[in-house]
């Protein structure tokens, strides 16, 4: 077979249509899963062990089971409790709830790294839980965060493609429905593959450099 | 059955019946479906950690040539999606004559996608063995080969064990997107009785407890491995 790459520059426009739609699912996931994973690392180191549990519950479901069991079972699932969701909402619904449970496993671990002297220092100076946490903890703990989060991103820009199996339209769907009309599969994969190589790679790029300077900057 | 005649009314608005015996009916094929996903997650483990080792070596070595294969088989695989990769070996390669089954589609995926993670892990575990040990080896008579596989190595995988671990429990998850290809795993036969039944609810329920109990039992092998090789202070 003949490498063709007629049918690569034709279709080029509909698969950068698809582009758009992966990015937004990836910032809207970023988005709203760091929101709720700061909210629920934080709920983790609750005292409180009616906070803690529940919340450990869900952090470990969402960690421990795939993505696309999770989409499954909000797409074709949740009907039946009357939550009918489209195919593009309930992936972001699913990543959503996968990047809450990853982030706050990072920023348990990152709060829980640093001294406890950090802690007993700021109470010993007054500060309440909140001064504490916002002027003290939290910005040593997002030094900590940010090379693990950064390689969580990349991670869920990837799994965006698994959007596809449900049927929402991004990168990967646009490339499966060029594939349908001409069956040039090779061709098209190799360059949705490229695609988001070409996202992924700077991503990854400076999380190493970031890892590294993290290093020799502490 | 005796669950399904009285329905949550606050739970199930839409007047939906919950109905496990579907899943208990269905136990057989979803054994089969486990099995088969805790098959082939440990074949990707065992092959994944060996390419894992040989590409870390090709990374650390002083030949430019394969140090340069290595990063870029690491880079590649690591920075597209597992979903591509898949469709790419079992769709794709049939465009240029090769023909794969779709369990050695799946399987040779999940192992070079494991196998780029397992580099990363390793090579950082290779370059936090101190350097004395190799010396120290080499000084004791042993050769290179030899002072790398019975000094080397061994510590290199003990250091790397938390982190392949992470890498491993990532691996049965994903083991799931291979039932896109049509491979029989438990994602497959979830989809499959979902399909015959519309059963949704407890299918998946039921498809995601197998995930979690598989992972928990994954975690403890880890630490207990983890224990049993760690350092004695």
């Amino acid at each position: 077979m003949k490498f063709d790459f007629d049918v690569i520059a034709k279709n080029l426009p509909y698969l950068l249509s698809g582009v758009k739609f992966t990015i937004a699912l990836a910032c809207l996931v970023i988005i709203l899963g760091t929101f709720l994973g700061v909210i629920f690392g934080i709920l983790k180191l609750s005292k409180n062990r009616l906070i803690r549990y529940p919340v450990s519950f869900i952090v470990e479901l969402t960690r421990d089971t795939p993505i696309i069991m999770q989409m499954f079972f909000i797409f074709f699932g949740l009907p039946a409790l009357g939550i009918r969701l489209n195919t593009f909402p309930s992936a972001a619904l699913a990543m959503s709830f996968f990047a809450a449970g990853n982030t706050a496993e990072i920023v348990r671990g990152a709060i829980d790294s640093l001294p406890t002297g950090q802690f007993d220092a700021a109470k010993s100076l007054g500060m309440n839980y909140l001064q504490m946490m916002i002027y003290v903890i939290i910005p040593q703990a997002l030094r900590r965060m940010l090379p693990p989060m950064m390689g969580l991103f990349t991670t869920l820009i990837k799994d965006t493609s698994l959007a596809a199996i449900i049927g929402a339209f991004e990168l990967t769907r646009a490339g499966q429905e060029i594939i349908e009309r001409t069956f040039r599969s090779l061709e098209i994969y190799l360059v949705v593959a490229a695609i988001y190589f070409i996202i992924c790679y700077p991503l990854s790029y400076y999380t190493r450099k970031v890892e590294k300077g993290r290093v020799t900057g502490f | 059955m005796g669950l399904g005649k009285s329905p949550n009314p606050i739970l199930f608005p839409m007047g939906y019946q919950l109905d496990p015996s579907i899943v208990i009916k269905h136990l057989p094929l979803f054994l089969k479906g486990v099995f088969l996903t805790v098959e082939i997650s440990f074949f990707a483990i065992v092959i994944g950690l060996s390419i894992g080792i040989l590409a870390a070596v090709a990374r650390t070595s002083k030949f430019k040539i394969l140090n340069l294969i290595s990063a870029v088989y690491v880079e590649v695989f690591r920075n597209t999606p597992l979903l591509i990769q898949i469709f790419i070996i079992f769709f794709g390669l049939p465009g240029i004559g090769i023909k794969l089954s779709p369990y050695i589609s799946g399987l040779t995926a999940l192992v070079l996608y494991v196998g780029a993670y397992n580099t990363e892990v390793i090579r950082s575990g290779l370059e936090a063995v101190p350097r004395g040990q190799m010396e120290a080896a080499k000084s004791l008579g042993l050769t290179g080969v030899q002072a790398f596989l019975y000094i080397i190595l061994p510590q290199t995988v003990r250091i790397s064990l938390p982190a392949l671990g992470n890498n491993w429990v990532s691996l049965v998850k994903n083991s799931s997107l291979v039932s896109v290809i049509g491979m029989v795993e438990l994602t497959w036969v979830a989809l499959d009785l979902n399909a015959l039944t519309f059963r949704s609810f407890e299918l998946f329920g039921a498809a995601t407890i197998f995930y979690l109990i598989l992972i928990f039992i994954l975690i403890n092998i880890q630490n207990f491995v983890e224990r049993r090789f760690a350092y004695k202070t």
